[in-house]
């Protein structure tokens, strides 16, 4: 198992390397200019020289893609000019390593970035995981359990409505009632922990976390209603009732644990996608998570920033791979080796 | 015959669909003594494993319709509520099935599911669940149970997963016992382990074991009754002796004629039996066996296509009954059908 | 602003935006029906949606920003005063300054004095020197980007051949040769700042008025890039630890801010703290306003309604809307590498559905039918133009007849899409088709490339949408940079001048516009030159873009004008 996950995350390694180059290569691809965007208007083609110049995009990408990969193992300095650090030192700004960059955008290392803009993404992800994950599952069961019933037409109906409207919309509409006109939640913002406790921290994030929640919750109602169904007509449920056990007890135990195992990968890889920003939500909300930052940093054509996330977001779906692989072989003793 | 310790009356199981009702099993009447054992024979779709399940009330909670009796102990099962047929279940009556992979659950150890049919009945801690289990892995001959308790159905050969599912329907000691097609998805070495096991265990139990099967073969070594169904009907009920012996039935002979004869004369003649089931839907009126019936023509006018012959007592007696309208079975199997399937038996006894 | 009008532009079409308020009914670009004058004290809140690209007063380029600004943390030599008058309201007042300036050898020289008793957030007098340290920032091309950047091509230092830039390049760095030229550019006497220009700057004080590029900068305060969202004030608030680009900040009372050394009457800093919040949606803004509770009770906002909450504007709420005329204005240009027929382009503009344009876009709420592409705060503006109105099909015919062209003629329009933006399409297309043109309508999906690819050369649709906003209200900094071909056309690009129009007629007039040593006369000559356009049909005017802004019940002295860009201006507004 052991020698299973270290060869994974080696080749975890070298997708990312190889997917630092082709952001690389992408970004100086496109038609826009970012020295140009950098300039602003009213920029002769001289000035945005001068700009691309400072931004150090007028080197060929694969010596800026060579100073990016020796700058994660020895630090670079912003802009990386040996005059301009001579006469005016103040200006520089060291990225010490391991260094993904230092966006000139956001005045600080990707790093830094990352380590504000984590715990928002984190928090939110997790609370609507265990949002969708309990209503989910729950009423997929419950759906499945009253199959063909009005709770299960409820159920289904419901959360296809959810599902159908934009995340965009459900938000809006959330933070309109619930917040602005009723005043039942405050009007959402980040509160981390150390700053406002855990009660704070939890009132916050309840609507943000509710929307992006009914989103999911809808594919895994119909998800686990579908699983329930299928391993309710699987012999072994039919050896669990012959042996005389309570009807209960045959759904917990035998019905649920067959049914929730391809739920498993499902969950894991939203999850994934998650922790790496949920770029409406955050922005309906005005949560500084990662999500907002993939959308500011394109905007604003910020290398180092758009590679750091590209790396990071990469890294979080390998890595939720190898886990769910890893929970896998757990649950399932099929796959077990041996 | 009342005073049989599980007596069958008139059961009835209907499947309501869209289309129309499903008679899967129809006025289905059998008695079986503890220590016996009975072979309900026929083919897929004819009734036999509906109407065992019936026993056990698997089809509550479905729209299924079950009328009849059935008693067990003198106790009519169709009359108790859920929660007392529950506690029935697996206690007094256990069943074995036939894919015993299929049968058991794939991410639970052998040990547990096993276990867990004692658990549900019996007072005891999980220890001693465990001690039962071994013991009874130990019983049927699993190898190593200690260790073994601890495996995943998976880990099991197909074998070794028959004899657990047979030590978990046997761990609260059930008066009766269903197998359903207990070694049909086995090797035919295993077979014959199997049905060994069973009759040890029924002798040293003392159960009252239904086999369900459409193997002839299997119900002349284990049965001492056998019911042969056809189309949700029993079409010929008795001694095993008497109905391998004399059947009276074209579908039974029919059945005969189907099985090869390994140890017997090459020159016999595998014959199987033309056209398809009928469909449980709208079976043929009359006789449902007609349209496949060789023998029709023997009986005068359309009676065969219009009455349901009566389950009547057999002309070489011996508590033998079948449905047919054919006035002279036993000379009929005798003379035709006989000569073709054990042609060497007809001359020695010429 | 320009920078920002650009930006704008893609929101704009894609949410298309505000409209004006008929029961507001003002139009002349002030509202003001919060009158009461407002009490000192209270905390107001100004929500605004996007994060702000610079807060470094060299770099503040969006109309926004550098009112909010000037009225708050950075003063500036010379300002425009709080004024429902249009014109006294782009008419500098002295500020740090002690007059308006003194211009010589035919405005190429102008003269400023710093008023004394003025200082930094910190105490320090605000010298000489820290106007000539803010003045060299902007020749760092390579670091203090994204700002206005008149100063490069008017400052008397020589140009690079090689880089095409000034030899002076800027404080963090510079040749000594360089060094010198600068220092002999803006000279310092005592209190007295000098700036030399290689030619005319007639509306200097205009230009320095309406952006910080010229602003004062603290030499031992300045890290460059790193400075970029660093507010070292002098104005009467000062910030309230850092400014943080996702989230705002919070100003408070700057205790070194003598209201005696400001005589502009234009900052009357009512609330004891404003706190800039960013990063809710318009919709979010507009529920809050809506609902008015809390702190919501004094907000302000940049942001207009979205059209989907017009019909909540009523009874109190509407009470609280303004509506007001804003400097950007939306303008179609017609490619002259494809229609070279003068005839044609006069019927494409005689057969252009105005009243149509704007109806589609949402109606009076959102646009404003446009006669000129010089806003109507700006000097220079002449109202009779264009005719606009619905179109004239049958005068537009008979151009085309006239012109000896097949009809119907075929036309191609190119505009960035959105919904609004396409209905808006389709209502001109129906006006040009009833004047003989057979249209197909080139909705561009991808709003970010948008200019870059309008700007290209070969460029191949026959009128061309675009939008732009006066940098100062002067028409030399609307007409000049759009269609003077000089520093527009390369090959590479057709810059701003994205028709590709090339006159030396008009290039004359703006010659003689920037070689006018009185703002009267260039104002004359960018008429003429704007004349020149709408005989070469040029461009044609679609729309002035209407700001539809709410606020809170507890806001006082609520006002927008010419001199805040039509946004709230934070000089007199207050909160009970």
């Amino acid at each position: 198992m052991l020698a299973y996950i270290v060869r994974r995350l080696f080749a975890g390694g070298i997708l990312l390397v190889a997917m630092s180059m082709i952001t690389f290569i992408l970004f100086f691809a496109i038609p826009s200019d970012p020295a140009q965007f950098a300039c602003g208007k009213n920029c002769s083609l001289a000035q945005r020289a001068q700009v691309r110049k400072g931004l150090g995009y007028d080197k060929p990408v694969a010596v800026q893609w060579e100073n990016f990969a020796v700058g994660v193992f020895k630090g670079r300095d912003y802009p990386d000019d040996k005059s301009l650090a001579k006469s005016a030192p103040q200006l520089i700004a060291h990225c010490a390593a391991p260094c993904l960059g230092y966006s000139r955008v956001n005045l600080q290392t990707v790093t830094q970035e990352f380590k504000q803009r984590i715990p928002v993404s984190a928090s939110l992800a997790l609370a609507a995981f265990l949002m969708w994950i309990i209503g989910g599952i729950g009423l997929g069961a419950l759906a499945a359990v009253w199959k063909g019933t009005i709770i299960d037409r409820g159920v289904v109906g419901i959360s296809l409505v959810f599902y159908a409207f934009p995340t965009f919309f459900v938000g809006l509409f959330l933070l309109k009632y619930l917040a602005i006109k009723w005043q039942v939640f405050p009007v959402p913002s980040y509160i981390s922990i150390a700053d406002g406790g855990l009660w704070n921290w939890f009132v916050n994030l309840i609507l943000p976390a509710l929307t992006l929640a009914l989103f999911y919750m809808a594919g895994y109602v119909r998800m686990t209603r579908a699983f329930v169904l299928e391993s309710m007509s699987e012999d072994y449920l039919r050896t669990a009732k012959a042996k005389g056990l309570a009807p209960r007890k045959i759904l917990y135990k035998h019905t649920m644990r067959a049914a929730l195992t391809p739920l498993v990968t499902m969950a894991g890889l939203d999850l994934a996608g998650l922790l790496g920003g949920a770029v409406i939500t955050e922005s309906v909300f005005n949560y500084n998570g990662l999500g907002k930052l993939v959308v500011d940093s394109v905007i604003t054509f910020d290398l180092p920033t758009v590679v750091g996330l590209v790396l990071l977001l990469g890294a979080f779906v390998i890595v939720a791979n190898i886990i769910v692989d890893i929970l896998y072989a757990l649950i399932d003793p099929r796959v077990r080796v041996g | 015959m009342t005073d049989s310790f599980l007596s069958v009356r008139d059961l009835v199981v209907h499947f309501p669909t869209t289309d129309g009702i499903v008679k899967a099993t129809e006025g289905l009447s059998y008695d079986l003594d503890r220590g016996k054992t009975l072979g309900i024979v026929g083919e897929s779709g004819s009734g036999k494993s509906v109407s065992s399940s019936a026993i056990l009330g698997l089809h509550r909670g479905t729209n299924a319709q079950v009328s009849g009796q059935i008693l067990l102990d003198g106790d009519d099962l169709l009359q108790l509520n859920d929660e007392q047929m529950r506690r029935c279940r697996g206690r007094d009556v256990a069943m074995i099935f036939q894919d015993p992979l299929s049968a058991m659950h794939p991410y639970y150890t052998v040990g547990n599911q096993i276990g867990e049919a004692y658990l549900v009945h019996n007072k005891v801690s999980k220890k001693a669940a465990r001690a039962r289990t071994i013991e009874m892995l130990d019983r049927v001959g699993i190898p190593q149970p200690d260790r073994r308790v601890d495996d995943y159905p998976h880990q099991f050969s197909g074998g070794m997963r028959q004899r657990a599912m047979i030590a978990m329907s046997l761990m609260n000691d059930p008066g009766l016992l269903i197998a359903d097609e207990p070694t049909t998805a086995l090797d035919v070495t295993v077979q014959a382990q199997i049905l060994d096991l069973l009759q040890d265990l029924q002798r040293e139990f003392n159960s009252a074991i239904i086999i369900i099967t459409h193997d002839l073969g299997v119900v002349a070594e284990m049965a001492d009754d056998v019911l042969v169904m056809y189309a949700g009907r029993a079409v010929e009920y008795g001694p095993t002796k008497e109905i391998l012996v004399h059947p009276e039935m074209p579908y039974t002979w029919g059945l005969l004629s189907s099985v090869p004869d390994v140890t017997g004369d090459t020159d016999a003649k595998l014959i199987p039996i033309r056209g398809n089931p009928p469909s449980l839907l709208n079976p043929p009126a009359g006789c449902a066996f007609n349209p496949r019936c060789d023998h029709r023509d023997k009986v005068p006018g359309d009676l065969c296509t219009t009455v349901v012959p009566e389950l009547t007592p057999a002309r070489t007696g011996g508590n033998h009954t079948k449905r047919c309208h054919l006035a002279n079975p036993d000379e009929v199997y005798a003379t035709e059908i006989l000569p073709e399937i054990a042609p060497d038996l007809v001359q020695g006894q010429a | 602003m320009a920078s920002y009008r650009k930006k704008a532009l893609a929101l704009v079409a894609a949410a298309s935006m505000a409209t004006a308020l008929a029961a507001c009914g003002s139009g002349g670009g002030s509202s003001n029906s919060g009158t009461k004058a407002g009490a000192t004290g209270g905390t107001l809140t100004y929500y605004i949606k996007a994060a702000l690209e610079h807060t470094d007063p060299q770099r503040t380029y969006v109309g926004r920003d550098i009112t909010d600004w000037s009225r708050t943390v950075y003063r500036q030599l010379v300002t425009f005063p709080v004024s429902d008058d249009p014109t006294t309201a782009t008419t500098p007042v002295p500020d740090l300054a002690t007059n308006t300036g003194t211009s010589s050898d035919s405005a190429k020289t102008w003269q400023f004095t710093i008023r004394p008793g003025v200082t930094w957030q910190d105490g320090k007098a605000i010298t000489c020197a820290d106007f000539k340290y803010g003045a060299s920032r902007p020749f760092a091309t390579d670091v203090v980007t994204g700002g206005p950047n008149y100063i490069l091509t008017y400052l008397d230092i020589p140009i690079d051949s090689k880089t095409g830039l000034p030899i002076y390049t800027g404080p963090y760095k510079s040749s000594a040769a360089g060094t010198a030229a600068f220092n002999k550019a803006i000279t310092c006497a005592g209190n007295t700042i000098t700036y030399h220009f290689k030619k005319s700057w007639p509306d200097f004080p205009l230009a320095i008025a309406a952006l910080h590029m010229m602003d004062p900068y603290r030499q031992d305060k300045d890290q460059g890039d790193k400075s970029n969202y660093q507010i070292f004030s002098n104005g009467p608030y000062e910030l309230q630890g850092t400014w943080d680009k996702e989230t705002g900040g919070t100003f408070v009372r700057n205790p070194n801010y003598k209201a005696s050394s400001d005589t502009t009457g234009s900052r009357k800093a009512l609330p004891n703290k404003i706190i800039f919040n960013i990063g809710k949606t318009s919709e979010t803004i507009a529920d809050q306003l809506i609902a008015d509770s809390g702190p919501d009770k004094a907000a302000v906002t940049g942001q207009s309604i979205p059209p989907s909450y017009y019909s909540q504007i009523t009874g109190s709420v509407a009470s609280r809307a303004a509506s007001v005329v804003s400097p950007y204005t939306d303008y179609a240009v017609i490619n002259f590498k494809r229609i070279t027929n003068v005839k044609v382009r006069e019927a494409i503009a005689a057969s252009t559905n105005d009243t149509g344009w704007v109806t589609a876009g949402g109606g009076a709420k959102s646009f404003k039918e446009a006669h000129d592409i010089v806003n109507p705060a700006v000097k220079g503006y002449q109202p009779d133009l264009y005719p606009a109105g619905a179109g004239d099909p049958a005068k537009s015919k008979q151009l085309l007849q006239e012109a000896g062209v097949k009809t119907p003629y075929p036309l191609t329009f190119t505009y960035p899409s959105s919904d609004t933006m396409d209905k808006q399409a389709a209502a001109l297309k129906q006006g040009w088709e009833a004047g003989g043109f057979k249209v197909t309508l080139e909705g561009v999906a991808d709003q970010d490339t948008y200019y870059t690819n309008i700007q290209a050369p070969a460029q191949k649709d026959d009128v061309i949408w675009a939008g732009w906003g006066a940098d100062w209200p002067s028409a030399i900094t609307v007409t000049a940079p759009l269609f003077d071909s000089r520093p527009n056309l390369t090959p590479s690009s057709n810059g701003q001048d994205y028709g590709g129009y090339k006159s030396s007629a008009f290039n004359a007039l703006v010659d003689q516009a920037q070689g006018s040593s009185d703002l009267d006369a260039q104002t004359k000559y960018l008429q003429q030159a704007d004349q020149v356009l709408a005989k070469d049909v040029a461009y044609v005017p679609l729309d002035t873009q209407i700001f539809y802004m709410l606020r809170g019940s507890d806001v006082t002295g609520y006002k927008t004008d010419a001199a805040s860009n039509s946004y709230p201006d934070l000089g007199v507004i207050g909160v009970k």
